[in-house]
């Protein structure tokens, strides 16, 4: 390597120092401005990528837990409710069926949110796919 | 426990007293202890490990700096610039979460997160900020969160109260799941582990059918470092998601 260097010649070595230049820091410059624009983008919203890369257990337990959670905080309010009121059990019946709607939308949120940050493969997609969303 | 070959998967959530304060029932317990550890083996890490302050950073400080800008990524990813205010918290609450789990796959370490009053108590937290938050920086307008644009005024009394059952559920979903995950995770590998020492007893045969509880121990164990670490980010990105809630309360 050193014999390599010494032996060429310093005119064209000297003049090669400026094309070699501009490259690099023109990689540099647009390296700053694409950081500049993904801080822009993430600047005032949240993006979807956020729940990427989690496996399938995670996400059947997230799912999971978002059910039963939204199901028993339905209950227990309407379980307050009637120990309160004294209307036992009507309005734990009631909460009960809204715990059990905010559990499905809990479910349905979450799982568009995974949706939108890795779509699913094609070949999961059923035939009448395009009316769905 | 007493016999030796009862084997006894809930013994490791016990808690107990290892200092008592006088007689008021103050003490501090395994747990405590364990959390305290937690803490100080944070913060010492992260003191030392950032010390120097080098540009070309060694190992130990490369582990903090990736540590630092996983979270800040996920924050800013999640809640947008205006999160980051919030990234103390959030990398906070997802260190203890991370070497909490951590803490628990070394044998005979207590695991806190294993318990429900320990992982509750910070999703409440998370639930306190959100709603502190939210109603500081946008006032009444915070309760649009309850109500979806561009649903007809009819069906609002249905839905403003499936929409507020469902942001009570957060703290009990995000606390149900660290614990449900970390406890089944542990008993799973207590039961498994007990295998083989039961099987172990019966002789040859047994000797040989043992082999298959100790190829899924060491299975789980690896299995149960993943849940460890998936956890502790699942939480963290569901707190920076709520924050981003309180932050921008229209859906």
């Amino acid at each position: 390597m050193a014999r390599k260097r010494m032996t060429e010649p310093q005119v064209p070595k000297r003049s090669r120092v400026k094309p070699e230049a501009s490259p690099l820091t023109s990689d540099l410059a647009s390296r700053i401005a694409r950081a500049q624009g993904e801080r822009k983008a993430t600047d005032d919203h949240a993006s979807p990528a956020a729940t990427q890369n989690l496996s399938a257990i995670s996400r059947g337990v997230r799912l999971g837990s978002e059910f039963i959670a939204a199901i028993l905080v339905g209950w227990g309010i309407g379980y307050g409710l009637d120990l309160v009121l004294g209307t036992r059990p009507w309005l734990m019946l009631v909460m009960l069926m809204v715990g059990f709607a905010a559990g499905v939308l809990n479910v349905v949120r979450s799982a568009a949110q995974m949706n939108r940050a890795e779509p699913p493969p094609a070949t999961a997609r059923g035939p009448d796919d395009e009316d769905a969303d | 426990m007493a016999d030796p070959n009862k084997v006894d998967p809930i013994h490791q959530f016990q808690i107990t007293n290892i200092v008592q304060f006088g007689d008021g029932g103050l003490a501090l317990t395994n747990s405590a202890l364990f959390m305290v550890l937690t803490v100080a083996v944070i913060a010492v890490y992260l003191l030392l490990s950032t010390q120097k302050r080098s540009i070309v950073p060694n190992r130990v400080q490369l582990i903090s700096e990736m540590l630092y800008e996983f979270v800040a990524k996920m924050v800013s990813d999640s809640a947008g610039t205006a999160g980051m205010k919030f990234f103390p918290f959030v990398f906070s609450l997802f260190m203890f979460v991370l070497v909490a789990n951590m803490f628990g796959m070394i044998p005979l370490f207590f695991t806190v997160t294993s318990h429900i009053i320990i992982t509750f108590a910070l999703a409440m937290l998370v639930f306190g900020v959100v709603i502190v938050y939210g109603f500081m920086k946008n006032g009444p307008k915070f309760l649009k969160l309850f109500v979806p644009s561009g649903v007809p005024g009819y069906v609002l009394p249905i839905v403003v109260p499936i929409e507020v059952v469902s942001f009570l559920s957060r703290p009990i979903s995000l606390s149900v799941r660290l614990f449900a995950n970390i406890l089944a995770g542990h008993i799973t590998l207590k039961v498994f582990a007990g295998f083989i020492v039961t099987l172990g007893g019966l002789g040859f045969l047994g000797w040989l059918g043992a082999l298959l509880p100790l190829v899924m121990t060491v299975a789980i164990t690896a299995l149960e470092f993943l849940v460890a670490a998936l956890q502790a980010y699942v939480f963290a990105v569901l707190t920076s998601m709520y924050i981003n809630d309180a932050i921008h309360p229209s859906h």
